[in-house]
């Protein structure tokens, strides 16, 4: 009790925070926010705030469309397209908080709203999407736009927000309206029950070890088995299922119980069948198997692609990329996939010759891959993770990347601490430009905690437009980096690092972003052209400039070692082989399964995976990274045709920092201006590809990834 | 429009644009899963909260940092460590000497210096627990001496002494748990300390005073002695009591 007094005296002296001034009584959504930079009161709103000002926020925003139809003017940009960025402030007021919130500092509450909210508002953008007299406001404008005289931007923001309408339909007749909806309802449950198949399959099998199988395992992997096992035996219902799993080890075909197994394990046959648990999950021709929803799901899209008027879904998912047709897509694949293949049968090579030194009489199968090139990576590639972490606590990594983009663009950051965030561990900084003026509140949640979604994103609070004087954003990083002990500074993984550098790379193409509408700012781009700006950023920690720069070691305040350096960087070509063999065989099917016609996916034979396998020589040592059984990607999420997207965008960054690269400074004046303007400022106003083109003067190779990757035969 | 018609998306498949791939081309959608353990969370909230303060400390002027501890140390005292004020006044109706008085108040803060200096820089640990019932006692103690014994020990110095120490680990325990910022430590150390003792001097000068003002002559104190130490001493065994259930 006293103990507490104590706290809140210091911590009110500490920190005597501005008050909102916020009317208690009234929803803090309903009020103006004079938070300095309109950051949200965060302190001021509860549970309680957040559906009344959905509602009313999805009322007001009906009601604006309303107004802009019952305009009597002919319809114009300004008057409609223009009009129609104006309209939803409250609704986006809102749900940026609330999907911000319901992910990085969740409650049960939140959880439950966001179910209670998904169907209403998805519901809610039909509306508009499918309001008739919208569309024909839009359409007339569409049909008038040569002589309109609209800039660029303008053109680019017409056609974006026709094809919005036009992709839900708009042009379609009333009985090919209902067959989408039919259509789109049918994946839509297809597409849970695989989730539900793939989650029940993955849950489905366990490999149950007695102390005598745990061959070749550390203790760490050990007590986790151990662990695993007891945990099954609290859940366990009946006292014959406790006594299955009474002192044993449990493994499951999770990646996370898997792969230390299988790198560990000396056990070839257990090795063998906890991957064929792993490989098999989906296909195990029983009530949760997925073959038959795969082939129904490809032919659904072929059907509804056909109605769209595209040959194929893969033509009409790729119409809004950067990469505009499965042509261009394949192209790129396969382009990567004999550098990649060859390196991995490389990787096998160096493999077998490990096992035929230990004497062993087999010849290397898929199983063996994680236990084999474990032993490789020790011999050729070895590197003590432990010993970097000491270099770099997160606060080093932080002054890391705002140095970067210190250097790259004169970007400046101060911490401020006379606002409240929504948890005292997401920090938040000022962002000026090189002149002093202000460019944006970032706000930086670095750590892992209970009520946090995993992995890392970006993503805002407040988004940038021009329209109605300057306005800037207020862009958050997610992250789960392990959380300090005690008095001890959190220490990154190289990993982690590179994560943090990435997940800024997005955060500076939401706080550069510069565009006059803001419906085009920031990462509004195609889902293959935004990880350009993210991936492109990594490539400077690596940089060994870079690296001096701010890793020193947090007790004696050491410069990370030139040899150190060298290691970490070898580590990265290890594997590279296998890793891009399977994850370019898993594009590779995705884009066989949307490329049928609707005629072929009628007839989708059994072997379609297989074949589809073969006819790129895909070899027996390595599965794709997800078989059609468990590809949640693009059967229950939303990257059918676009698994791609992560190489391209790979392409993309390697080749656009090859620049830096052949200039000779990787902070070269010149070129970091360009990709500003070009990249970073440019959102999605032009066509990604021009914008690309405007940086680099040509259109991206794949040369420099390959060199990046140790693809390009320096590895062998 | 197209804004919103993004942010509908975005809702639904909220970070799927700008998520971060396992690997370089790598990316899973399946993200955590979340448990939500209340008691977690409220540990993880101290925590980051202390880190916070740590933050903000070290973003301060140094004149301005010395100030907020000498004022944590004074607010320690009063109005917050109604304890320590007792005991305080234990001490200053236990004799009338004033030399006996600052014997015992410096041995008092010589003592508590000691321990949160040693407490907070991490040689001594000691449960809260633990500590704040026996300074509950010695608050009983010295007030049941106050009333028994004629005359004051002259081990009572000694006494007064030990009794510092566990005072001074009381003080340590909640600096600790506040947070110190490592560069300017010793000196934060030095200036709550400095503040923890100007907030006993002003008790003692406070108490002084009343006593003049309504006595006239600071005899008359002795007349007080008992009936408030038989005060002082109850508060303390109950606080000692109540610590314990």
């Amino acid at each position: 009790m006293k103990k507490l007094i104590l706290i809140s005296g210091l911590i009110l002296m500490v920190s005597c925070q501005e008050k909102s001034k916020l009317d208690p009584n009234i929803n803090p959504f309903f009020q103006d926010w004079t938070t300095p930079y309109e950051v949200p009161p965060f302190m001021d709103i509860k549970n309680e705030d957040y559906m009344p000002a959905f509602k009313k926020g999805m009322e007001e925003n009906l009601a604006e469309i309303e107004t802009i139809i019952k305009n009597t003017d002919d319809p114009t940009f300004a008057n409609t397209i223009e009009e129609l960025e104006r309209t939803g402030k409250l609704l986006s007021k809102v749900q940026r908080v609330f999907s911000n919130l319901a992910s990085s500092n969740t409650n049960p509450k939140l959880q439950e709203l966001q179910r209670e909210l998904s169907p209403m508002l998805s519901a809610h953008y039909d509306k508009i999407v499918l309001n008739e007299d919208l569309f024909n406001r839009v359409e007339e404008i569409w049909n008038n736009r040569e002589s309109a005289n609209l800039s660029k931007e303008q053109q680019k923001l017409l056609k974006d927000t026709r094809k919005q309408f036009v992709r839900s339909g708009a042009l379609l007749n009333d009985s090919q309206k209902k067959q989408i909806t039919e259509i789109n309802s049918k994946i839509s449950e297809l597409s849970t029950e695989f989730g539900q198949n793939l989650l029940a399959e993955t849950n489905g099998f366990e490999l149950i070890l007695n102390k005598s199988d745990l061959d070749g395992l550390s203790d760490a992997v050990i007590s986790a088995a151990s662990e695993a096992a007891s945990q099954k035996m609290d859940q366990a219902e009946s006292e014959d299922e406790k006594e299955k799993y009474k002192d044993k080890y449990v493994f499951t075909p999770h990646r996370t119980s898997m792969y230390p197994f299988l790198t560990e394990s000396t056990r070839r046959d257990l090795r063998e069948k906890l991957y064929n648990s792993y490989v098999m999950r989906g296909d195990n021709a029983n009530e949760t198997d997925n073959n038959d929803i795969a082939a129904q799901m490809a032919k659904l899209r072929a059907e509804r692609a056909n109605i769209m008027g595209y040959k194929t879904h893969a033509d009409f998912i790729l119409e809004e990329n950067m990469l505009k047709t499965p042509d261009e897509v394949y192209d790129l694949l396969i382009q990567l996939w004999k550098p990649a293949l060859k390196r991995a049968k490389a990787e096998v090579a160096d493999m077998q010759a490990v096992a035929d030194s230990e004497g062993k009489d087999f010849k290397i199968a898929a199983w063996d891959w994680w236990h084999y090139s474990e032993k490789v990576r020790k011999d050729k590639y070895d590197l003590d993770e432990a010993a970097i972490r000491p270099y770099l606590s997160l606060d080093n990594v932080i002054q890391g990347v705002f140095n970067t983009t210190n250097k790259l663009w004169g970007l400046n950051f101060k911490e401020i601490f006379d606002i409240d965030s929504y948890h005292p561990d997401a920090r938040i900084w000022e962002v000026t430009d090189k002149d002093g003026s202000h460019l944006a509140i970032f706000i930086g949640d670095y750590f892992t905690r209970s009520n946090k979604r995993g992995g890392a994103w970006m993503s805002s609070f407040k988004g940038q437009s021009n329209l109605d004087g300057r306005e800037r954003p207020i862009v958050v990083n997610v992250c789960n980096f392990p959380a300090p002990v005690g008095d001890n500074p959190s220490l990154l993984s190289f990993e982690n690092a590179v994560t943090l550098f990435h997940e800024f790379g997005h955060a500076m193409h939401g706080i550069l972003t510069d565009v006059t509408y803001g419906s085009m700012a920031g990462t509004s781009g195609p889902r293959d052209f935004i990880e350009l700006p993210s991936q492109l950023l990594e490539h400077w920690v690596s940089e060994p400039e870079v690296l001096k720069s701010f890793a020193t070691h947090y007790e004696t305040g050491e410069t990370i070692p030139d040899e150190l350096i060298e290691k970490l960087l070898k580590a990265g070509k290890f594997n590279q082989g296998f890793i891009n063999t399977e994850y370019l065989a898993a594009s590779l099917l995705d884009m066989d399964w949307h490329t049928l016609s609707l005629q072929d996916a009628k007839n989708i034979s059994n072997n379609f995976e297989n074949n589809s396998m073969n006819k790129i020589g895909l070899i027996d040592e390595i599965a794709p990274r997800y078989r059609s059984t468990y590809f949640a990607h693009i059967f229950s999420g939303g990257y059918s045709s676009g698994y791609y997207s992560y190489v391209h965008a790979a392409v993309l960054d390697s080749d656009a920092f090859e620049a830096f690269k052949e200039a000779g400074d990787v902070f070269d004046p010149e070129l970091s201006a360009s990709l500003r303007k070009n990249i970073y400022e440019k959102g999605s106003t032009e066509e990604a590809m021009d914008l690309y083109v405007n940086f680099r003067g040509r259109k991206p190779i794949i040369e420099p990834l390959l060199k990046v990757r140790g693809l390009d035969g320096s590895s062998d | 429009m197209k804004q919103i018609l993004f942010l509908g998306l975005f809702f639904i498949s909220f970070t799927a644009n700008s998520h971060n791939p396992e690997k370089l081309v790598i990316s899973e959608i399946e993200r955590g899963q979340l448990n939500f353990e209340n008691e977690t969370i409220a540990a993880e909230y101290s925590a980051a909260l202390k880190r916070q303060r740590i933050r903000r400390l070290s973003a301060m002027s140094w004149s301005k940092k010395i100030y907020i501890f000498i004022k944590a140390g004074f607010e320690h005292i009063i109005p917050q460590g109604l304890d320590h004020i007792l005991f305080v006044l234990g001490l200053f109706f236990s004799t009338l000497k004033l030399r006996s008085l600052i014997l015992q108040v410096t041995a008092f803060t010589f003592a508590h210096s000691i321990t949160l200096a040693l407490a907070a820089l991490g040689f001594v640990k000691l449960q809260l627990s633990v500590v704040e019932p026996l300074i509950f006692l010695s608050i009983v103690w010295v007030a049941f001496e106050n009333t028994f014994f004629k005359k004051t020990t002259k081990w009572r110095p000694l006494v007064v002494f030990t009794f510092g120490l566990l005072h001074g680990l009381g003080f340590a325990t909640l600096l600790t748990q506040y947070g110190l910022p490592k560069d300017n430590f010793i000196s934060l150390l030095l200036a709550f300390n400095v503040g923890v003792e100007f907030g006993q001097f002003a008790v003692l000068l406070v108490a002084f005073i009343l006593i003049r003002l309504i006595y006239l002559k600071t005899e008359y104190k002795n007349q007080l002695k008992i009936p408030a130490s038989i005060l002082i001493g109850c508060t303390g065994l109950f606080w000692f009591i109540e610590s314990l259930i």
